[in-house]
């Protein structure tokens, strides 16, 4: 059952350009769902869609049942972390995380209350008096978040918040977030465009393109089966051929021809294998062979990586160190059945 | 953003206080009668002809070019080197000292002219051309410290060093390296103290003698005695320099340089 | 830098500063302080006189006021010319320059021509019959303040603009998601934030308007006067130097004073904003 809904989201900027094309997005409750994508593909709009900055030309935003879709920001309560952090200047650490509070007109024992247990759930009890700009970018992080939970929101919205930290810090904050997500069981949108850290904090990962969701799944599923070449190429599949369906096999334009395990929709896809998954083709090996000439060879410590031009363009190959082939000689890959993934062009 | 319609009204209502009145005036100067009316009765354009006819108009307005012109160029000689110092020396009492260029600023410009007057003009019977140039001085001078303080605030000083260490002396460093860098805040600091000055009032009441009178002092003692839509032609004048002023600064230096 | 060289290029300003500004105070007004029986007898006559009290109280009233107008109108403003896009952003700030642009004699003559007896406001209402006889309007205290609002609003909406310009969205957005409504996000997060930018506008409005000459003179005549026009009046027509000596002290002293004042309440008001409420 679904707690929070998308469903036909239309937004144009200027009238104009279309960031989000008939987006549809089912949250269950609790879950943590990362929406992935480059710079411009519609994420962020997607975040202020349901957070109630924008409101979209058409389509319905609800959340437990409720169609939220005119109702402006403030009445909706949601907890966001800005990926600036917008953390209110002028206010102490405990004003910003009571800001929330007061609007709502609680008495002051509660509001302390609530903010002492927050400060301490996110580990930031000692530094109630300070202000902002006293504070290093994750403690600012950590009040940012005490602040969007405090309110008790119905649905946590994340911008990019770990994109100002520097990489350490920002593998301690993604495995904080995740804890304390799962201790509170807050439903949790999360804005990214690092895929490591968007699979390591999800349940579930929208990957976006172009205002549209090309694939919705675990981070699992999308690592090991993506379903277009987008996907593909954004979660790092660089080798891509064409095949075409003919009978129980696919074939390329040479004619080479292809076996796979999954079958695929469509006459016209692309067959993706990962570099570690190419092996060196044997004598008996008679199909998913590809012959090509060795170009760039890169040494990377425990492998070999060479670039292997081939009728279907250039192929990574990543080959033990003890194998050694040499630039401008020939070899035949095999692109085992199992290891070979067919995705929509 | 959504955009909230309240405040959208509130703004139209603010910018139409600000503008309308100047329209008015504008409308105003191509009446024909001799009595200002709004709206006007039949279209003429015979008082901006009478403006130039006006000898006072002539002499004053030259008069005050070439004070704004003249207290200009020395606020920016002096100022220049002085805010240089400021921002680049390790001079203790930094703060004392720019405050001490500032402080034009808090006092009145009628007292400004006033003092002037006394001490300079009738103690000390320096020219009133001098007293009043002194006055206008006193009025360019903070926006020069100000606005070339502030450009030289966002320079990098290792780029003069940099000239030091290929061999470029010190003073050629700054009129090389430093100056060209801070040319649009010169020119900043050059249009307000200019426009400043030329448009001030409080400061030449008293600093007027024979042959020596100010542009607008001489426009107000105009209204004080006559009302015909000759001043209205005046502003119209004034104010189509002032726009084409204002496009020349957006091009070059961008608006916000005359918000500062 | 050498020691030497930053001093050759500072003395300059500070002789003609010296010589023409800090010397000519001391040997004016220096003495206005010894004149009478007794030490500032000349300060005490001038606040027992009734009729000087009162353009001393109308002096700073008008000033208080216009402050009070330019911030109730300006602010709002700049905050509606900070959220524009940046085409719009430049048009409305050349809009609000225009006016600091243009000589005050022009600004205030434009009132003259609204608010005159025979002026748009005055005919307008005869016109619809709201009125038989022309109001006065020009020539009183209001008209000085509206004269002063408009030649100074210009000058608080630039300098506030300016310092909201630097506020992101996102602190907007980051009340509004707490939930706050517009009205209370402005009062509790732009507000505090622009605080700075509004005091110093607030200083520029009020010693300017304290200290301005042609408005007061060109709307108020010469029986609304004011400290500006009253030291004009006292020194060139009656010939009253010492008079004139005394009241520019007073305007000095109200200014620093003012200055004082808003910093300390900036101050004050910052560091309620640190409390624990």
């Amino acid at each position: 059952m679904a707690y929070m809904t998308l469903k036909d989201i239309d937004v144009r900027y200027d009238k104009k350009k279309q960031v989000l094309k008939g987006l549809d997005l089912e949250v269950k409750e609790g879950e943590l769902v990362s929406l992935l994508g480059p710079s411009g593909c519609g994420k962020t709009t997607t975040l202020r869609v349901v957070a109630g900055f924008i409101e979209p030309e058409s389509g319905v935003f609800s959340l437990d049942g409720e169609d939220l879709t005119k109702v402006p920001v403030h009445k909706r309560n949601f907890g966001i972390v800005f990926q600036s952090y917008a953390l209110f200047p002028h206010l102490s650490v405990y004003d910003n995380v009571a800001f929330g509070l007061k609007m709502r007109k609680l008495d002051k024992g509660q509001i302390e209350q609530k903010v002492k247990n927050i400060l301490e759930i996110c580990g930031l009890s000692e530094f109630e008096k300070r202000f902002p700009q006293q504070m290093s970018g994750g403690q600012r992080q950590r009040v940012a978040l005490a602040r969007a939970l405090v309110i008790e929101p119905k649905l946590l919205l994340l911008d990019e918040p770990l994109s100002n930290l520097d990489a350490k810090l920002r593998i301690n904050m993604r495995m904080e977030i995740k804890r304390i997500q799962k201790k509170l069981g807050i439903t949790t949108l999360f804005v990214t465009h690092d895929q490591e850290e968007c699979f390591s904090i999800s349940d579930k990962v929208a990957v976006m393109n172009q205002g549209v969701i090309e694939q919705f799944d675990t981070p699992e599923n999308i690592y090991q089966r993506p379903k277009t070449e987008f996907v593909a190429r954004f979660i790092g599949f660089e080798n891509f051929l064409s095949l075409k369906k003919e009978g129980n096999v696919y074939k390329t334009e040479a004619g080479a021809v292809f076996t796979v395990e999954t079958v695929k929709d469509g006459d016209f896809v692309a067959g993706t294998i990962r570099p570690e998954d190419i092996r060196i083709a044997g004598e008996k090996e008679d199909h998913n062979v590809l012959s090509g000439t060795v170009g760039v060879r890169t040494f990377l410590g425990k492998s070999y990586q060479y670039e292997v031009l081939t009728a279907e363009g250039k192929f990574l190959v990543s080959r033990p160190a003890e194998e050694v082939y040499e630039e401008g000689s020939t070899i035949r890959l095999y692109l085992p059945e199992s290891k070979l993934i067919l995705v929509n062009k | 953003m959504r955009k909230n319609k309240m405040l959208t009204v509130f703004a139209v209502f603010v910018f139409g206080f600000l503008i309308l009145p100047l329209i008015i005036i504008t409308i105003t100067a191509f009446g024909k009668g001799s009595a200002i009316t709004f709206p006007i009765e039949s279209f003429s354009v015979k008082w901006f002809v009478k403006v130039f006819t006006i000898k006072s108009f002539r002499i004053s307005f030259l008069t005050s070019l070439e004070i704004a012109m003249l207290a200009t160029v020395i606020a920016l000689l002096v100022g220049i080197p002085a805010a240089y110092a400021l921002a680049r020396s390790g001079l203790k009492g930094k703060g004392l000292i720019k405050s001490v260029f500032l402080s034009p600023t808090i006092v009145p410009g009628i007292v400004i002219g006033f003092v002037l007057y006394q001490f300079l003009v009738l103690s000390l019977r320096v020219p009133v051309f001098i007293g009043l140039l002194a006055g206008h001085f006193m009025v360019t001078l903070p926006y020069v410290i100000r606005v070339v303080g502030s450009s030289l605030e966002q320079f990098d000083f290792s780029t003069e060093e940099a000239a030091w260490s290929l061999g470029c002396g010190k003073i050629r460093a700054f009129f090389k390296v430093v100056l060209p860098n801070i040319t649009s805040g010169i020119s900043a600091a050059f249009m307000l103290a200019f426009i400043n000055s030329f448009n001030n009032i409080p400061v030449s009441m008293f600093l007027s003698g024979p042959g020596v009178s100010t542009f607008p002092a001489n426009l107000m003692n105009y209204i004080e005695y006559n009302y015909d839509p000759t001043v209205s032609a005046v502003s119209v004048l004034l104010m189509a320099v002032t726009v084409l002023m204002m496009v020349i600064v957006d091009k070059t230096l961008g608006i916000a340089a005359l918000a500062k | 830098m050498k020691k030497r060289s930053a001093f050759v290029m500072i003395i300059p300003g500070l002789v003609i500063l010296a010589v023409c500004l800090f010397l000519p105070l001391l040997r004016v007004l220096i003495p206005s302080l010894h004149t009478g029986e007794y030490p500032l007898s000349a300060y005490v006559t001038f606040f027992q006189d009734e009729y000087y009290r009162k353009i001393f109280v109308r002096t700073v009233k008008v000033a208080c006021l216009t402050t009070g107008f330019c911030m109730v109108l300006g602010v709002p403003t700049a905050y509606f010319i900070s959220r524009c896009s940046k085409k719009w952003r430049g048009i409305l700030l050349s809009v609000s320059i225009f006016p600091m642009m243009t000589n005050s004699v022009i600004r205030s003559f434009a009132w003259i021509n609204i608010l005159g007896s025979n002026g748009l406001i005055n005919r307008l209402l005869i016109t619809a019959g709201i009125v038989e006889k022309p109001l006065k309007l020009l020539y009183t205290d209001f008209a000085i303040i509206i004269g002063s609002v408009y030649l100074f609003l210009p000058l608080m909406i630039v300098t506030v603009a300016g310092v909201m310009e630097n506020i992101g969205d996102d602190m907007m957005e980051a009340a509004l998601s707490l939930g706050a409504d517009r009205i209370r996000a402005f009062m509790k997060v732009i507000f505090p934030m622009s605080l700075p930018g509004i005091i110093v506008g607030g200083i520029l409005v009020f010693t300017g308007t304290l200290t301005a000459y042609t408005t007061p003179q060109l709307l108020g005549g010469n029986k609304n006067m004011v400290l500006s026009t009253f030291i004009y009046q006292r020194a060139m027509t009656v010939g009253d130097w010492d008079g004139a000596a005394v009241i520019s002290l007073i305007m000095i002293v109200v200014t620093l004073a003012v200055i004082k004042g808003f910093n300390s309440l900036a101050a004050r008001l910052d560091k309620r904003g640190g409390d624990h409420a």
